[in-house]
């Protein structure tokens, strides 16, 4: 297949500086550091770190291409470089073909001239003519749904408005090569929908799409290949789904190595603290992996300043997002214990999780008796992960990676029945 | 689509050849004119007075030089009156001064665009420069229709104006080019800028003839500076009605060159970090 973009074994380099304007004062200083160290004949180490680190990959002409990759992995760069914004520090970037981007449009329109104006001023600015503009003027009002603001200034619109309006000039560009940047962000639902349509309407028609963004299910569905960048490096490439894979496997690997390394709390003044957290298989070994069926054992070690009567502890399992997915409370099933003092254990067993395979976080608060007074803030304390067993098969309908990943937690057995009439 | 596609290299590390940058500005010298049409209009209005301003600037100007110059310190206009002889170089400064005040914070104000959208970072500088030559088409209607009551002598040589603005232009565009690259590095510049111009413009003979330059002094005058030509040609085109000197005009030209291809020099050494910067 043609290749539309290609880059090859590309770097690019930030210069590092203290404050974010230098002075003239600084620079002479360098100036002069370079000519002592050239007079010396020792070399000056470049500064500044690399975003992008010797990254080679080829976009096929008429392709829908992800970027993904946390932030700071060098996403915005790379199309950065593309787009001819910044340049590369190294490397060569073949683009053939005329590029339009969607970066943050919203920015760029100027608050004093009228909507009208800025379609004209923005239009031209981004490469087209006039006869262009004239010939599409209407459609990107309409695509705008601006018509009745028009003519009043842009300082006047909602921010909506404005990305609306930026969105709609950039996307009538008629670029061989789009490039697409997490643009969508600030429309309403409506709007964003539309987007998505118009993306996929000029990837229907033959224009190569680069599209970076955190929306793993939009990029899912919109591209069939792509890549997963980290610190600047390409750590993984091809198909959608096992790049996606690869990335939700690498940001669950993050979490849990985030929380192996947090500091330890320090929280002496409160009247009972929180000792330990561990979480025991069946067989009261200590374990980090469980899968669904297993029984789960969370012990829980308190040190109390003076004696606690009826202390009430709560236990919630969450997947990282809000909300509780199982809520354990000594207040629902009156079990606490009558009095405690000093350091003692609490120990919770889940008999079946039922939970999809991936990291989970375990959070714990303690209330005074009957549930008055917080004598133990709601604080993360541990984490485990549901492993897949060998029996399950991974499932593998449209958006299943995304979908097994960011879905429903909870796992229930079903089966689909179609009564056709 | 059998269009052909014509295909971009992006080179690491090297910096834009100069004649490439120049066919692209060429390819894209409609956004040139956009950003000159849209400093225009907003030049109308973000000011109630709007491009009064073009008029109000040197007449105020002018009255000053009248008391200071014409009347305490006595500075001949030469064949014509003092007024009619300054009008005639503050309305080519004014152009100078705008052109040059507004292209040096060109990217500066659009840096919002300069970090999102691609287009050739001349563009902006150079639509300032442009939109400055509409004040002074007014400033030059003023001094049409003004000059006769303040005792310029009206002739063909009024035509110079176009040539002789057209090397002013060059000369502007040189020096904003620099300014406004500077000016994304190092933000002194924005507070020197207003202080050069003022000193530039008693360096220049606006306020004074250049026969009045002491004679030892005046090939030195003529080098260091090369809107003296100009702003004297301007005096004898349009105030005198007589032809400018063109020793000086083409001493001024080859210095407009140089001035104009230092500045896009510059301008394109600095040019990628532009948007890392602002």
């Amino acid at each position: 297949m043609a290749w539309a973009v290609k880059f090859e074994d590309v770097s690019k380099r930030y210069r590092r500086r203290d404050a974010r304007y230098a002075s003239l004062r600084d620079d002479l200083a360098l100036i002069g550091q370079r000519a002592a160290s050239f007079l010396r004949r020792t070399p000056v180490e470049p500064k500044g770190m690399f975003a992008l680190d010797r990254v080679s990959f080829e976009v096929g002409k008429g392709e829908a291409f992800a970027i993904i990759g946390p932030n700071g992995a060098g996403k915005t760069t790379a199309l950065k470089l593309l787009t001819r914004i910044s340049y590369p520090t190294r490397g060569r970037i073949r683009v053939r073909g005329r590029v339009g981007a969607l970066i943050e449009v919203g920015s760029g329109i100027h608050p004093e001239l009228t909507g009208r104006e800025n379609i004209w001023l923005y239009g031209r600015i981004m490469g087209m003519s006039r006869q262009d503009i004239a010939r599409r003027f209407d459609e990107i009002v309409d695509f705008s749904e601006l018509s009745l603001a028009l003519d009043t200034p842009v300082k006047t619109y909602s921010s909506g408005m404005q990305l609306r309006l930026g969105f709609s000039i950039a996307s009538h560009l008629d670029p061989d090569i789009f490039v697409v940047d997490e643009a969508l962000a600030g429309g309403d639902a409506g709007f964003q929908v539309k987007c998505v349509d118009r993306m996929m309407h000029l990837v229907r028609e033959g224009r190569t799409l680069l599209f970076v963004s955190h929306n793993l299910s939009a990029v899912e569905s919109l591209c069939r290949r792509g890549l997963f960048l980290c610190a600047g490096r390409i750590s993984a490439e091809g198909d959608t789904k096992d790049v996606l894979r690869e990335y939700l496997r690498w940001t669950e690997q993050q979490a849990v190595e985030r929380w192996r390394a947090r500091p330890a709390s320090e929280n002496s003044a409160a009247l009972l603290e929180i000792v330990a957290v561990s979480c025991h298989g069946i067989d009261g070994q200590e374990r980090f992996e469980f899968t669904a069926d297993d029984p789960l054992e969370i012990r829980v070690r308190f040190r109390a300043k003076e004696p606690i009567r009826g202390p009430h502890i709560n236990i919630g399992i969450t997947d990282g997002r809000p909300g509780l997915l199982i809520h354990c409370s000594t207040l629902l099933r009156g079990a606490s214990p009558k009095q405690v003092m000093s350091e003692w254990t609490a120990a919770c067993r889940i008999e079946k999780l039922n939970l999809m395979p991936r990291v989970y976080r375990i959070w714990c608060d303690v209330y005074g008796e009957h549930g008055h007074g917080l004598l133990c803030d709601w604080q993360e304390v541990a984490m485990f992960r549901i492993v897949a067993t060998d029996g399950e098969s991974p499932e593998n309908g449209k958006m299943a990676i995304t979908g097994g990943a960011l879905g429903a937690a909870m796992r229930s057995n079903y089966q689909w029945l179609h009564t056709i009439d | 689509m059998a269009q052909a596609m014509v295909e971009m290299v992006i080179e690491g590390g090297h910096r834009p050849a100069l004649a490439q940058g120049l066919r692209e500005l060429w390819a894209f010298r409609e956004v040139i004119w956009a950003f000159a049409e849209r400093d225009t209009r907003l030049k109308y209005k973000q000011a109630a007075l709007g491009v009064v301003w073009a008029i109000i600037q040197p007449l105020a100007f002018l009255a000053i030089f009248f008391i200071v110059f014409g009347r305490v310190a006595r500075v001949s206009g030469g064949s014509v009156s003092y007024p009619a002889f300054a009008l005639a170089a503050l309305v080519p400064w004014f152009f100078m001064q705008t052109a040059v005040s507004f292209g040096a914070q060109a990217l500066l104000m659009d840096s919002a665009l300069v970090r999102k959208v691609y287009f050739p970072r001349e563009a902006p500088v150079l639509g300032a420069v442009l939109s400055s030559g509409l004040d002074f088409a007014i400033g030059l209607g003023l001094l049409l229709v003004l000059g006769p009551f303040l005792g310029t002598r009206l002739s063909w040589t009024v035509l110079f104006a176009v040539p002789l603005w057209l090397i002013l232009a060059v000369i502007a565009s040189g020096t904003a080019m620099t300014l406004a690259a500077l000016n994304v590095y190092y933000r002194d510049f924005r507070y020197a800028l207003p202080l050069i111009l003022q000193l530039w413009m008693f360096a220049s003979p606006v306020a004074y003839p250049l026969s009045a330059v002491p004679g030892k002094w005046k090939a030195a005058y003529i080098l260091a500076n090369p809107l003296t030509g100009i702003l004297d040609g301007f005096q004898r085109a349009l105030a005198q009605g007589r032809p400018p000197d063109l020793h000086l005009i083409a001493i001024s030209a080859a210095a407009a060159c140089l001035i104009a291809w230092g500045g896009y020099w510059v301008f394109k050494r600095m040019e990628p970090g532009f948007a890392e910067v602002i």
